[in-house]
């Protein structure tokens, strides 16, 4: 059928015109045709024409034409009834929608044999409904199906059920949806969007892949452009999703989400005759314009600009308050900004107008579970934490947060206000619903600013989780945050925390890698000046943890080649309001292109040797080259027994690439080999170069600590000890034996430490453990803390003899 | 703090300290059927923790001390076959010397299976169900039975053996946990090593046993990011696990060492009082009155450890 509509004429004389056959030209990018063939169709289609006028954005002669079908009883005047629905709805007109939605399902429910058409009808008045009665939803839903049911050709129907699944957070359901109707209809832009809209719902994929499809199949699918402008402007590209939201409004001038993504683009940067502008336009379509704030402040909230989300929020709410949508953002926002107490009732009042919200549910939940967390404050730091882990957490993380503040502070010349609001997870489920609603998120950490969220160490497997990299890591967030007013861009925040990670000097932070180089060298990493694409869409796996570490690698140029002055004016520049390319020009002096330049020929010198020796690869495959070759011979030969051979292609590999601290290079097969010879000297610092690469490295951080005590160097043994605490801090015996060797280098404060750390971990004897804590107290010198453990322990077990002796000891003032 | 109403003893070897009056301890293990190399070297390790304690620590006479195993050649300590027949005669064995206050210690290792009365622990030949066990149980009144079955699936035997003056103790709390379960080994090092004594008061009372395994089990799952499969449940209608231990306080003939250990009973029964009372009182009166009572509790020890000869 589309192959023969190329022109009205033809196709006319040829094919009877019917809703369904303008539908589907209207579909396919033929929208001019179908208009015109749909206006030849007199009365029979006049609810159709008025259904592209919709979609053009003419409301008000869509309306008219609704009116008159309706009056004239004319075929579809079920679907005019919703049309008008929809519309009065669009506008906010909730009792118009609900008059008109009611006329269309009148009869309905009686029974009785409808069409098609009239079952989507009622399908899309019950939809309007389940605004103010969430059953409605279901009506919809049922309707949708009885119409696929009569009729499984019908992909209207299915792709309406498919949306209404996702509009109350179904993704799975409604991806399955869309995939079947992509089986009859390959290139349906609407289930194509469908697809896309899912990806960005729960993150599954690409969102972009799927919307440039819907628009390749129909240029002019509205729709799919506001989709790719939300991803723009999420991925912090202001230009292309200017461009992007702006030839949706050209297409459709009614699409309120266009004006609210415009509305934000101009609201961040700070142009209040832009935003009062786009303003004006959605106040046109909708008087109380509540979704175009709420479009503002989600954007607002995906920029970090999290007060500014509760500032748009507050008017979404005001402009209308029986909106789920903005009173979710609104509770989402404050949230994030430590409001706990509002945004429960954010939330709260979100759910029980919309009850599917299933992001509104989890948060509730997890709002109930984080009663039973208990609340550590430190000087600066409010620390929540699962009340199991609490008391250990904070013996680590309540120190690290405040050297960390203190060092940043110093370096940033800036100071966050305090207290800063800091909350582990034992569940990552839990830190992922805090952090997005939803499980599945992939980040350890999330800085809101001055509220952090973390996983906790039970969060993850041993290996995958640095915590006190972690931390490090989103307590920078919170300094570069605040000096740039939210403004900074994330990959320049991500890279400087993660740079922070890296001169924390104990291995923490990504690391150079065979994976990155090859990847760099392929050109499929962005240019610097182009990261956050990297960040946030991406393209082949580990695109994000690899953009990650380029981003750090931008800033470690910066800062070495202008100093940490120009760090902190880059910052302040944003806070100004400048853009990147004027922050740049404004402080380095330099353009985008030249700081992509500049920063491919550092990383080319910096890591000229291994960049020779691992070939380009486009992120996909395995890294390949002559390191990679000389590692997997290496290998060979060593698995083969031949070990003299393989510890000189080892060394030869570790002069190509000297900065691969991975877990499985050639240092540590280098470490095998020198602990199997009894060299436990070279041992010791094969396993170093690991550990001062590898932030997760447990098992060699544990060889490290063993080499070490073997050839007595108990300090080199206690850092190694130290190290592994941040990785695997459960494990069995490692505070003991810390607390050993710190009080045998008479390093107190890390011994007093670490039998809290027994303590606080339950134990198998929980009186020995206290009255340790209470004995090393004394070595310390700390009487008074040694006299109140003692106390303590005695109090429930008096009949502990060597507690009472230590007592006695206090009390007769002996060393 | 617990009550003392011991009913196990104990005596330091190393000093001339002698039993305290009290009534008798005895104890029967019974371990099954392993099935696998591994899991009898984990029951005999547990079994035996258990025989060497209660020979060494707590001074069971031998012949109140049965263990049973399914091959005696393979464990140290072991009087015999784990059969039902051997079970039932140490049952009997044991009953025909039953006084009021004494205590009965009938522990099970290995893998359990049926359900109901019908649940069993796998003994070589024919398994005697909890009925059965129920059944000899009852002649060991009026002794106070603390009665363990640490092997899977054990579950059911709660309601078939709890009563008046028994402590019942599974490792499941269902019949349909039937994969190897952990507590065997924690509960049996609990109460052989003293680690489970969390007072330090010498005895290791059932009730911090229990509690010692449970905890100790939470965490080896934890550890592994394994899904706990064993609920452990104890069933104490007469409030007696807290007062019925393993272990002893310490007596003596020397009339010094008496009152030295009469005067610490004492100071501990204040500091009892005086603990009970805290909620009304001032922390800074209460915490400086535990203070005085602890250091009069120190010093009647460092007085009792001079006669002794003992470094403190």
């Amino acid at each position: 059928m589309l192959m023969m509509a190329t022109c009205a004429a033809p196709l006319a004389a040829q094919t009877a015109v019917t809703p369904p056959v303008v539908r589907t030209l209207a579909l396919h990018g033929r929208r001019d045709v179908a208009m015109q063939l749909a206006q030849r169709g007199g009365a029979p289609l006049e609810v159709t024409v008025a259904d592209l006028l919709v979609a053009r954005g003419d409301l008000v002669r869509a309306d008219s034409l609704y009116r008159d079908a309706i009056a004239r009883q004319l075929p579809g005047y079920r679907t005019a009834l919703a049309g008008l629905a929809e519309l009065a709805a669009r506008q906010g007109n909730t009792a118009d929608a609900v008059r008109y939605a009611a006329r269309a399902i009148a009869g309905y429910q009686a029974g009785g044999a409808w069409s098609g058409d009239d079952l989507v009808a009622i399908g899309r008045a019950d939809a309007v409904l389940g605004a103010g009665d969430p059953q409605a939803f279901h009506d919809a839903l049922r309707a949708f199906d009885r119409a696929t049911a009569a009729d499984s050709s019908n992909l209207d129907a299915q792709v309406r059920a498919a949306d209404l699944l996702l509009d109350k957070y179904n993704a799975p359901d409604a991806r399955a949806g869309y995939t079947a109707v992509l089986r009859r209809a390959a290139d349906d832009p609407r289930a194509l969007y469908g697809l896309a809209r899912a990806a960005a719902f729960d993150n599954n994929a690409d969102p972009v892949v799927d919307a440039r499809r819907a628009l390749a199949a129909d240029a002019e699918f509205v729709p799919a452009w506001l989709l790719l402008a939300e991803q723009e402007l999420q991925a912090e590209a202001m230009d292309s999703a200017t461009t992007a939201a702006r030839h949706a409004l050209a297409l459709d001038s009614s699409a309120v989400t266009g004006w609210g993504i415009l509305g934000a683009i101009a609201w961040m940067r700070g142009d209040s005759t832009s935003f009062n502008a786009t303003l004006a336009a959605a106040r046109k379509l909708q008087p109380r314009p509540a979704d175009f704030y709420s479009e503002v402040a989600e954007a607002a909230g995906r920029q970090r600009r999290y007060a500014d989300a509760v500032v748009m929020a507050r008017r979404a709410v005001e402009a209308d308050s029986t909106s789920a949508r903005a009173y979710g953002v609104l509770g989402e926002n404050l949230l994030r900004t430590g409001d706990m107490v509002g945004g429960r009732a954010g939330v709260e009042r979100a759910f029980a107008i919309d009850p599917y919200n299933l992001w509104h549910k989890n948060m509730l939940d997890l709002l109930d579970n984080l009663r039973s967390f208990r609340t550590t404050t430190t000087a600066r730091f409010q620390i929540i934490a699962p009340a199991d882990e609490s008391e250990y957490l904070t013996l680590y993380v309540g120190p690290l947060l405040e050297a960390a503040y203190d060092s940043f502070a110093t370096k940033y010349g800036y100071h966050p206000p305090t207290p800063i609001r800091v909350e582990y997870y034992g569940r990552h489920a839990d830190f992922s619903v805090r952090t997005v609603g939803l499980t599945g998120l992939g980040a350890l950490g999330v800085s809101f600013g001055t509220v952090l969220v973390l996983d906790s160490p039970r969060a993850q497997d041993i290996g995958e989780l640095n915590y006190g990299s972690t931390t490090w890591h989103e307590l920078a967030h919170t300094f570069t945050l605040g000096l740039s007013d939210h403004r900074v861009p994330r990959w320049m925040s991500e890279g400087l925390s993660v740079l922070e990670e890296r001169q924390a000097g104990k291995g923490w932070g990504f690391q150079a890698s065979p994976d990155f180089l090859a990847a760099y060298k392929g050109g499929v990493l962005p240019t610097a000046s182009r990261l956050n694409e990297g960040l946030v869409q991406s393209h082949f796996p580990n695109e994000i943890g690899l953009s990650y570490y380029e981003a750090s690698l931008v800033m470690e140029m910066i800062e070495s080649q202008h100093g940490m002055a120009a760090v902190r004016d880059l910052l302040q520049a944003y806070a100004r309001g400048l853009d990147t390319p004027a922050a740049l020009q404004a402080v380095l002096q330099i353009s985008p292109a030249e700081l992509d330049n500049q920063f491919d020929g550092w990383i080319r010198a910096r890591f000229a040797a291994p960049l020779a020796a691992i070939d380009s690869s486009d992120g996909r495959r395995p890294p390949t080259g002559r390191f990679i070759d000389m590692m997997a011979h290496a290998i060979a030969l060593d698995s083969a027994g031949q070990r003299d051979s393989a510890a000189t292609l080892y060394r030869g590999a570790e002069s190509l690439f000297p900065d691969d601290g991975s877990e499985d290079g050639a240092a540590w097969h280098l470490a095998e080999q020198a602990r199997a010879a009894g060299d436990l000297q070279a041992a010791a610092a094969d396993l170093h170069r690991i550990t001062m690469h590898s932030e997760t490295a447990h098992e060699a951080n544990a060889a490290e600590a063993a080499v070490r005590l073997q050839i007595g160097d108990s300090a080199g043994a206690l850092q190694a000890l130290e190290r592994d605490q941040w990785i695997d801090p459960y494990q069995p015996g490692l505070h003991l034996k810390t607390a050993e060797l710190a009080e045998a280098l008479h390093k107190y404060p890390i011994a007093v430490r670490e039998r809290r750390a027994i303590v606080a971990n339950v134990p198998s004897d929980p009186a020995e453990a206290r009255y340790q804590l209470a004995r090393t107290l004394k070595v310390a010198g700390d009487i008074a803390g040694a006299r109140r453990e003692l106390l303590a322990l005695l109090e429930q077990a008096p009949g502990f003899e060597r507690a009472q002796l230590l007592l006695l000891d206090l009390q007769d003032g002996h060393p | 703090m617990k009550r003392f109403a011991l009913l196990a003893l104990s005596v330091s070897v190393t000093t001339p300290l002698v039993a305290q009056a009290g009534g008798a301890t005895r104890v029967l293990i019974v371990s099954g059927l392993s099935g696998d190399p591994s899991f009898a070297r984990t029951f005999n390790t547990a079994a035996g923790a258990v025989y060497q304690a209660a020979h060494d620590r707590w001074h069971v006479a031998d012949s109140d001390l049965v263990y049973l195993n399914e091959d005696p050649t393979t464990a140290a300590h072991s009087t015999g076959k784990s059969t039902r027949e051997n079970v039932a005669a140490a049952f009997t064995q044991l009953a025909a010397r039953e006084h009021a206050g004494d205590v009965v210690l009938v522990l099970l290792i290995g893998h359990g299976a049926g359900e109901g009365a019908a649940s069993a622990l796998n003994l070589p030949g024919p398994d005697p169900t909890a009925g059965d066990y129920a059944t000899w149980v009852a002649r060991l009144a009026p002794a106070t039975v603390v009665f363990v079955d640490a092997s899977s699936a054990s579950g059911d035997f709660v309601p078939v053996l709890a009563g008046p003056n028994r402590i019942v103790i599974t490792a499941t709390k269902t019949a349909f946990e039937r994969n190897a379960v952990e507590f065997a080994g924690f509960f049996a090092n609990g109460l052989a090593s003293g680690d489970a004594d969390a007072d330090k008061d010498g005895v290791v009372t059932v009730a911090e046993a229990f509690h010692y395994a449970v905890s100790r089990v939470a965490q080896s799952y934890d550890a592994t990011k394994r899904m706990l499969t064993e609920h452990a449940v104890i069933a104490d209608s007469s409030h007696l696990a807290s007062a019925t231990g393993f272990g002893g306080r310490a007596s003596s003939a020397d009339p010094r060492v008496t009152a030295l250990l009469g005067q610490r009973r004492a100071i501990q029964l204040q500091v009892d009082s005086l603990h009970r009372l805290k909620p009304t009182m001032d922390s800074t009166a209460y915490q400086s009155a535990l203070e005085t009572l602890l250091l009069q509790l120190a010093e009647r020890t460092r007085a009792l450890q001079a006669l002794q000869g003992a470094k403190p």
